[in-house]
């Protein structure tokens, strides 16, 4: 029993040394890559912008379920980089210009600040589905827009009427898709019903659920929703399978740590971090003050 | 004769009266049990139905010995290698801190504490069983991993965060499984060790652990069961990089990682490979399993 005790013990120690000495690895400055999970449109949408694909991501970087996920990461840890939905930005983290340009509403419009994308619709072409179309035409009225503004994206139509409802009878229609368009679409939803009842005093409900692009295509295709978000351009295929509309603008914002010096990265720096061909911050100047 | 009879048929009544409730009881009993078998064999039936598309497709080698995991790409590439490993190492790890402070801590709790002291640490044990994951989670994310970072480098999400993390999880399913091995261990052990001139600490080490040791080691499996299965905690501070690891400071992904990561985001033979890596997770947990009903057959 003693040496089994022993035994136990001297193993306890040496993985201990064992941690010890390998720790010493991390030199001081090295960036902690943070990336989403695969099927996620703002992922799809970065990586299409910068210019990797998925085999040419660094296998360091760490991967976030969620968006607040990659802003509780980047917020506790100084050396980290992410990027997030330029509307869920907050500020307990700090986004950095891109090729000297900070990401604003007329950056992106103008295309000045580079890494935006579109947030589009999908839907069956030619759907007679009377709620969907009224709740795209609210989407692109002067009230929609005017929704896409208020939360910090870019709208698209610069001169939308007034809403009128054309709806003869209630309902219900189910949107699913992108976990970065679905805060705008839960905004856009109840105001939508809500004008509904002043105008035609008819109940709609519109149901918002995420599970990302990939999940939004997969629902519309097999009926499980009349709607789907996606947050990344569509392909070719898909923009001639679906009746597809872009609904808002949005930038991807690049987030540091608040403690980081960074103010500005260009695309270049970006995909370089990325690929893991730049693992230290002071390879794109900058260096943390001890 | 007659009066012989009449008692003969108030039995009969008597009886019919009970068959009858024994009758109700024992469908009851019947439907609990088969719904109980029903729900087992569904979810069995599900996941191997749902993953059996993913092991055709990909094939059963290059699917468990692949190493690279690229589920959206043109062509995707589906290897849960560095899931399995990731699992293991997480798992062992989590085992080298939780179960010498358990083993341990069991040990002082059934023949060391004083009253007052097991008045405190009993309910604690138990406290620390109550937590929800997601809260060992977000401790470990906020508390544990910067801790690593500035100790050991790297990171901060890596094995050595989930490690621990896990490691302290299980604590309350070893020291509760462990102690009540020991106190059952009779009283006559410890005594006759003892009179035959053993100090207190060759009693217990070296007459009730061995006594006790298939429930100490049934602590450990189910430790170590908890452990693969566990989700949410792993998935806030593991990294979840799809990759082997090179280094204990290294991000890894465990299978759980990898299903509730990408589940919500699949489709198509990517949902499927996900289904499959539920599968392998189920094989391992049936392992385990085995494990413990081999070794209590054993004790017995």
């Amino acid at each position: 029993m003693k040496k089994i005790l022993m035994a136990v013990a001297s193993t306890v120690l040496a993985c201990g040394i064992g941690v010890a000495a390998v720790g010493c690895g991390g030199a001081d400055g090295d960036i902690t890559v943070v990336n989403r999970t695969a099927g996620s449109g703002t992922r799809d949408a970065f990586l299409e912008i910068i210019g990797i694909t998925d085999e040419e991501l660094t296998p360091d970087a760490a991967e976030a379920q969620e968006t607040q996920n990659v802003i509780t990461t980047v917020s506790g840890n100084e050396k980290a980089i992410g990027y997030i939905s330029l509307g869920s930005l907050n500020d307990t983290v700090k986004a950095v210009n891109v090729g000297g340009h900070a990401p604003t509403a007329e950056a992106i419009s103008g295309g000045d600040y580079a890494i935006a994308r579109p947030f589009n619709v999908v839907y069956e072409k030619d759907s007679t589905n009377a709620i969907l179309n009224d709740f795209l035409a609210f989407i692109f009225s002067a009230e929609g827009q005017t929704i896409v503004e208020d939360n910090g994206y870019v709208k698209v139509e610069e001169n939308g009427e007034a809403f009128a409802s054309t709806l003869t009878e209630g309902g219900s229609i189910r949107v699913s898709g992108s976990t970065s368009v679905a805060p705008l679409m839960s905004e856009l939803a109840p105001a939508y019903e809500e004008a509904v009842k002043e105008q035609k005093d008819l109940d709609v409900t519109v149901t918002v659920e995420q599970g990302g692009s990939s999940v939004g295509i997969s629902d519309v295709r097999g009926g499980k929703s009349v709607l789907g978000m996606v947050s990344r351009e569509l392909t070719e295929d898909e923009k001639s399978e679906f009746g597809n509309s872009a609904i808002a603008r949005d930038g991807i914002a690049i987030i540091v740590n608040k403690q980081n010096p960074c103010t500005n990265l260009t695309v270049e720096q970006i995909k370089n971090i990325y690929t893991g061909e730049v693992k230290n911050w002071s390879d794109v100047g900058v260096t943390f003050e001890e | 004769m007659a009066q012989i009879t009449t008692s003969g048929e108030n039995v009969l009544r008597a009886r019919a009266k009970i068959d009858v409730k024994e009758l109700v009881m024992k469908i009851v009993f019947i439907i609990a049990a088969v719904i109980f078998i029903l729900a087992v064999a569904f979810i069995c039936i599900f996941i191997f139905v749902q993953a059996f598309p993913a092991f055709r497709e990909i094939g059963l080698i290059k699917f468990l010995f692949g190493t690279k995991w690229f589920p959206t790409v043109e062509e995707p590439k589906f290897g849960i290698l560095p899931m399995i490993v990731g699992s293991c190492y997480v798992t062992a790890g989590a085992l080298v801190i939780g179960v010498p402070i358990g083993f341990l801590t069991a040990v002082f709790m059934a023949r060391y504490c004083p009253k007052p002291v097991y008045k405190v640490m009993k309910p604690v044990t138990n406290i620390l069983a109550g937590i929800p994951s997601i809260i060992y989670g977000y401790f470990g994310l906020m508390v544990v991993v910067p801790f690593v970072r500035e100790t050991f480098g790297g990171d901060g999400m890596s094995i050595l965060t989930a490690s621990f993390i896990l490691g302290i999880m299980i604590l309350p399913t070893i020291i509760s499984i462990s102690e009540n091995s020991i106190r059952a261990v009779p009283k006559s052990y410890f005594e006759g060790a003892v009179a035959l001139g053993a100090t207190k600490e060759r009693a217990v080490f070296l007459t009730e652990v061995p006594a006790a040791k298939s429930g100490i080691a049934t602590s450990i499996i189910l430790g170590l069961g908890r452990v693969i299965g566990e989700t949410m905690a792993v998935v806030m501070i593991c990294g979840n990089q799809a990759r082997l690891p090179d280094e204990i400071t290294d991000g890894v992904r465990t299978l759980t990682a990898n299903i509730v990561l990408e589940l919500g985001y699949a489709e198509g033979l990517h949902r499927n490979a996900l289904i499959a890596t539920a599968a392998v997770l189920f094989v391992f947990i049936l392992i385990i399993t085995l494990l413990v009903s081999l070794i209590r057959r054993k004790a017995r």
